[in-house]
């Protein structure tokens, strides 16, 4: 029979027992502490599995035989059990981590860290107020202690501002406790709250003082300086546990609490708890010790779990599920992180470069940092969703505004951390061990058991339909020490595996992406067997983006889908974070696409709420009232993915310096992702307005216009992979703008133009990444000639670009045929000059191209140059192969597409006769133009192999300079600033508005966050000033009725 | 009396913050810091006040007279001994804090430990 008083006697007896055996703190102080955590680790956990079975019922047990207010009772339930496994567990960890601490400073340190664990223990079982102060003091004199282990002035001033500040908390606590025993003649919970609501809740300071104290315990922004100073200062081992168990004890005794405050206080602890999470991420934008943004990321996450409690619109359910995910995900991974802190001993953001050689640590702080922004498979997943979901259900925009845009923030400082500890280049001198200790792992194995208690939650339906993609991401993890080539090997084999399972069931849409997606990732991953050595992370992140990508097609849920989206990103993160020099492309990438997936979340939210929490894809057709704004949410989701102008940004830098196998992907596969989204959101909801405005009539001028800058921008460009990437957002755009018309045609045309985009831009990435890999450069005008040292990668270029301009025979014909006929169907004529313009100059830049790298005069340090590697080849001619194929006899791909669009769009279908197409203003016949073509080509091509005998021969050398004197290297290329004319004439068209609208926009953020770290001065008197003006503040706000 | 005593109490709360807030010396926050703890004690007998009732100390004439009509509320006796205690450790431990900034950087004055790094 064991006895909640345990949890208090057996940390209490232990720190006796030790502190009886003097200071040395050794093997057998340590067994003792040791053992008394493990003791009330154990414990929790046999009333966790008591209470789970039905063995035992809550309960309330009381001291010294009497009850209460004469005695103090201690309530044992599941919440509480659970809290206290947390708290212990993270204790018990701590206690390795700070092992050489208690070596140095004696066993009275390890008493100390003991009396803290004794006192958050209370914090969670007492039901009694005065009790609460106890505990409470007892745990601030604690953590002020734990702060001197380090030793430092500073951590002496952070432990004196401590001290003041949470004295004053002190104040405020007992004087609610004996107001509210004076109203009530009661302190346990249980007997206040049998008294009468009336006298309870009215204009009572007991309550308004509590809340206060209740509050400042989980340091509201902006009276939270002292808290943070800790959070700096001390040594991150202490940081670990004050902020995974201090903080998980102090939202228990917030969420037990709460109902003596009365439900008058709610919407302020919402409000308080949302500004705080909201602005502490804006100040950690700002900062760059680590332990500092670990610690304003705690008081937010800790604001954001306050306000769920506060939260009336959730059911219970919903709010345990919520708060107890939050809660255990954060303090397990906040735990980590300062543990991954304390281990590496590195303090700024740039110092963590140190990691960037240890897949381990790298994995670790990922894993944890993944988890803390709430991605799947962890469950702050579900419950942001969760979340979301239901405040969706009502007039709570404003909050999810603030949460998702939190979020954001929060995202923004935690990427660039981990690029910098995966991409930095900083030195550091604290040179770290290859294996990481025991304490910085094993939260990162309770997290893994969370993501399994999850099929106890209603989401139990997502894990059991993905448990096949899931192992596959996990195997690509563990399997990671092999060699590239066999793990290629395994990816291949395992998309086509993949393809010949799901075969069956893919239907329309799905099937052609799943073609895209899985096939097409098969083409692409073969040039990965150029590569020699392990490439570790290459193959876990293509796994989660492929799974990602095959998610979308298989989900029959938006959560399902939201949480395969999600992966897509992290992956596709991770493989372009692979390049040298895309560190802030990467991050930009990243926080593009999470802007995007929180719009496409709150629609999805709204969805939900239409339809009375349905998650079935179906119901995009039933929007309800608020159709029109899902439609415009989910949009600005899929549009960031398709790089639409003005979202456009992240890609020319992504796509451009990722590695040369990667770009292909993320261009030719990743970007079809968009599309698919879109085509969903436009089958699912059909016409839209808000207004008077047609939504899609806006979309179609958004494509045009894309089309265009995405055009004009890749003329202009120097850089051969830049070029490309902005040629894919001109050709995204031109998608926007077919899918955009809504008509049989159109839809059919973007399809094509889809599929086009696929091939081509792999084609040519590929082959343009082959030369980058040859002549080390991506400068077109520092290349020249190379056609006769490269002739596979020249002709790869040439049908690449033939395709891509849309002249006569490939593909990209058939393309813009189509386009033209919808565009008179649709009578789009504006946007039709538009996109024909755009399609012009298409012309200039492919014609840049091919003209700059091949042709003209070999450079002289490329003389040795050879052919592209050849399984760089391999993919390039299998794509060769489709295209020529699909030219010739487009019918095979177009009649099957036409014949189920027709479901979608029965009218002005395309009549098919063998490889002739006529549609209502002519015909098309992709076998006769190729036979055309081909013919008249040949027919040059012999003329000029004829006439070319009689050239003569000159050396390369053999020139003299017209007049000009070059005044920089590159001015003596004709293929620098090739464009120059069009440039002073159009040049405008691209000024980077967009660019400029991005940056001005996170300029002034940082600003906003310097400013108000100002207030945080290090002076624990300006800290007590914040701490009245927060009360007082809440005071009026409160009075004034809110 | 116990109007006497309560707004005693709430003027040495408000003293003591004063204090807190104002004094640049360590030490003389620290005994702001005790002035309003000891408001709060002050209060919270005074809230356990009856009228011409005698201290909660039971004796064997006391339980013959019926201790319920005799003495006043003992909860808030109890529970200010218990914040007295926890009142002295915490001064002790400010106490300390103040000992070993002095020893460290020298000075007792709160605005020039700010400026020192």
């Amino acid at each position: 029979m064991t006895q909640p008083i345990l949890f208090i006697a057996l940390p209490l007896l232990a720190t006796f027992f030790t502190g009886l055996t003097g200071k040395r703190y050794g093997k057998f102080q340590s067994a003792v502490m040791n053992l008394a955590l493990a003791g009330t680790v154990l414990i929790s956990a046999y009333y966790v599995s008591a209470f789970v079975s039905g063995t035992r019922q809550p309960y309330t047990a009381s001291t010294a035989g009497s009850l209460p207010p004469f005695s103090i009772a201690f309530r044992m339930a599941l919440p509480e059990a659970l809290t206290l496994l947390l708290i212990n567990g993270l204790g018990l960890l701590g206690l390795s981590a700070l092992k050489t601490t208690f070596r140095q400073k004696g066993t009275l340190s390890a008493v100390t860290y003991l009396l803290y664990f004794m006192a958050l223990n209370g914090i969670v079982l007492t039901r009694d107020l005065f009790n609460y102060f106890v505990f409470i003091e007892i745990s601030s004199v604690a953590l002020a202690g734990m702060v001197l282990f380090k030793e430092s002035g500073r951590c002496l001033k952070a432990g004196f501002s401590w001290m003041m500040a949470t004295g004053v908390i002190s104040i405020f606590l007992i004087l609610s406790a004996i107001l509210i025993y004076v109203r009530t003649g009661a302190l346990d919970i249980d007997n206040i709250l049998l008294t009468d609501p009336l006298v309870l809740y009215s204009g009572s300071a007991g309550a308004f003082f509590l809340f206060l104290a209740l509050i400042f315990e989980l340091k509201p922004f902006p009276a939270n300086g002292w808290a943070l100073d800790v959070y700096e200062n001390a040594s991150p081992a202490v940081s670990a546990v004050f902020s995974g168990a201090g903080i998980t004890a102090g939202l228990f005794a917030l969420y037990k609490f709460l109902p003596i405050v009365g439900d008058r206080w709610l919407f302020p602890l919402i409000i308080i708890g949302l500004v705080t999470f909201l602005f502490s991420n804006i100040l950690a934008l700002k900062q760059h010790i680590v332990n500092r943004m670990l610690g304003y990321s705690s008081v937010g996450q800790a604001g954001l779990i306050a306000a769920v409690f506060g939260m009336g619109v959730l059911s219970k359910e919903d709010m345990f599920f919520i708060a107890a995910s939050l809660m255990a995900v954060h303090a397990l991974a906040k735990g980590g992180l300062f543990w991954l802190s304390h281990h590496t001993g590195y303090t700024s953001v740039y110092e963590w470069a140190g990691i960037r050689h240890k897949p381990l640590f790298i994995f670790l702080l990922g894993f944890y940092i993944f988890a803390l922004l709430g991605f799947p498979p962890f469950p702050s997943f579900f419950a942001k969703w969760s979340l979301i979901s239901a405040l969706a259900a009502g007039p709570y925009g404003w909050m999810m505004a603030a949460i998702l845009l939190g979020s954001l923030l929060e995202a923004a400082w935690m990427i660039r951390w981990f690029g910098f500890a995966v991409k930095g280049n900083e030195q550091t001198a604290n040179e770290i061990q290859k294996t990481p200790p025991v304490y910085t792992l094993v939260p990162a194995l309770l997290l893994l058991g969370l993501i399994l208690l999850l099929n106890r939650s209603r989401f139990a339906f997502i894990l059991t339909n993905a448990w096949i993609p899931l192992l596959f991401i996990t195997g690509f993890f563990l399997l990671d020490f092999l060699p590239a080539r066999v793990k290629n090997t395994f990816m291949i084999g395992g998309l086509g595996l993949y393809f010949y399972f799901l075969y069956p069931t893919l239907t329309e849409f799905r099937l052609i992406f799943a073609i895209i997606f899985l096939l097409g990732g098969m083409i692409l991953l073969l040039a990965g067997y150029h590569y020699k050595g392990r490439r570790i992370g290459f193959y876990p992140s293509s796994a989660l983006m492929y799974s990602g990508l095959v998610g979308l097609l298989t989900a029959g849920t938006t959560v399902e889908f939201f949480f395969w989206w999600e992966l897509m990103t992290l992956g596709s993160y991770f493989l372009i974070l692979r390049g040298k020099k895309s560190l802030p492309h990467a991050l930009s990438y990243f926080l593009f696409s999470m802007g995007g997936a929180y719009t496409m979340l709150s629609g999805f939210g709204l969805l939900a709420a239409a339809n009375q929490g349905s998650l079935a894809l179906e119901t995009l057709s039933s929007g309800g009232p608020f159709q029109a704004v899902i439609f415009i949410l989910l949009a600005l989701g899929f549009l960031t993915k398709t790089a639409t102008v003005p979202l456009h940004i992240w890609l020319p830098g992504a796509h451009s310096e990722a590695e040369s196998d990667v770009s292909p992907v993320v261009s030719a596969v990743l970007l079809k992702a968009g599309v698919f989204g879109l085509i969903l959101l436009m089958a699912g909801m059909g016409p839209q307005s808000l207004g008077r405005v047609n939504l899609y009539t806006a979309l179609g001028w958004l494509g045009a216009i894309t089309a265009l800058i995405g055009n004009l921008s890749a003329i202009f460009e120097e850089d051969a992979k830049r070029l490309l990437a902005y040629s894919s957002i001109g050709q995204l755009g031109y998608v926007l703008f077919a899918l955009a018309m809504m008509n049989h045609l159109g839809w059919l045309t973007a399809t094509v133009f889809a599929l086009n985009h696929f091939l081509i831009k792999a084609l040519l990435f590929l082959a343009i990444g082959g030369v980058v890999m040859r002549v080390k450069t991506r400068n077109m005008y520092e290349m020249g000639g190379l056609i006769k040292k490269m002739p596979l990668s020249f002709i790869s270029v040439m049908i690449g670009i033939i395709a891509l301009s849309g002249v006569p025979p490939l593909t990209g014909f058939a393309g813009k045929w189509l386009s033209y006929n919808a565009t008179v169907l649709s009578g789009w004529y504006f946007q039709g000059v538009i996109i024909n313009f755009a399609g012009l100059v298409t012309f200039l830049y492919c014609f840049r191209l091919i003209f700059t790298i091949f042709l003209g005069q070999l450079k002289d340090q490329h003389r040795q140059v050879k052919e592209a590697p050849f399984w760089m080849m391999v993919p390039q001619i299998i794509l060769m192969g489709v295209i020529l194929f699909i030219s010739t006899v487009p019918n095979v791909a177009l009649k099957p597409v036409g014949t189920f669009l027709t479901r979608y769009f029965p009218e002005h279908a395309l009549v098919w006769d063998g490889p002739m197409a006529r549609s209502l203003y002519g015909y098309w016949n992709g076998y006769m133009i190729m036979l055309v073509t081909g013919v008249v080509f040949a027919a040059v091509f012999f003329w000029l192999f004829f006439i070319n005998r009689k050239a003569v021969k000159i050396k390369q050398f053999n020139i003299v300079f017209a007049g000009e004197r070059p005044s920089r290297p590159e001015l003596t290329h004709f293929a620098y600033n090739f464009f120059a004319p069009y440039q002073k004439a159009l040049g405008f068209l691209v000024a980077p508005v967009s660019t400029d609208f991005w940056n001005r926009l996170s300029e002034g953020t940082h600003a906003i966050a310097g400013f108000i770290a100002r207030l945080f001065s290090g002076n624990g008197q300006s800290y007590v000033i914040h701490q009245i003006l927060f009360a007082v503040l809440v005071f009026f706000l409160v009075l004034g009725g809110i | 009396m116990i109007t006497i005593t309560l707004t005693t109490g709430s003027l040495l709360i408000l003293l003591g913050l004063y204090a807190l807030l104002t004094r640049d010396n360590l030490l003389r926050i620290i005994i702001g810091f005790s002035l309003a703890n000891t408001g709060v004690h002050l209060i919270i007998v005074s809230f356990g006040y009856l009228k011409n009732r005698t201290a909660p100390i039971l004796n064997d004439t006391m339980i013959a007279a019926g201790p319920e009509t005799q003495i006043v509320d003992p909860l808030p006796q109890a529970l200010v001994l218990t914040a007295i205690v926890i009142g002295f450790a915490i001064t002790a431990f400010l106490l300390v804090f103040a000992l070993r900034l002095y020893h460290t950087y020298g000075t007792l004055s709160l605005s020039k430990l700010v400026e020192k790094s």
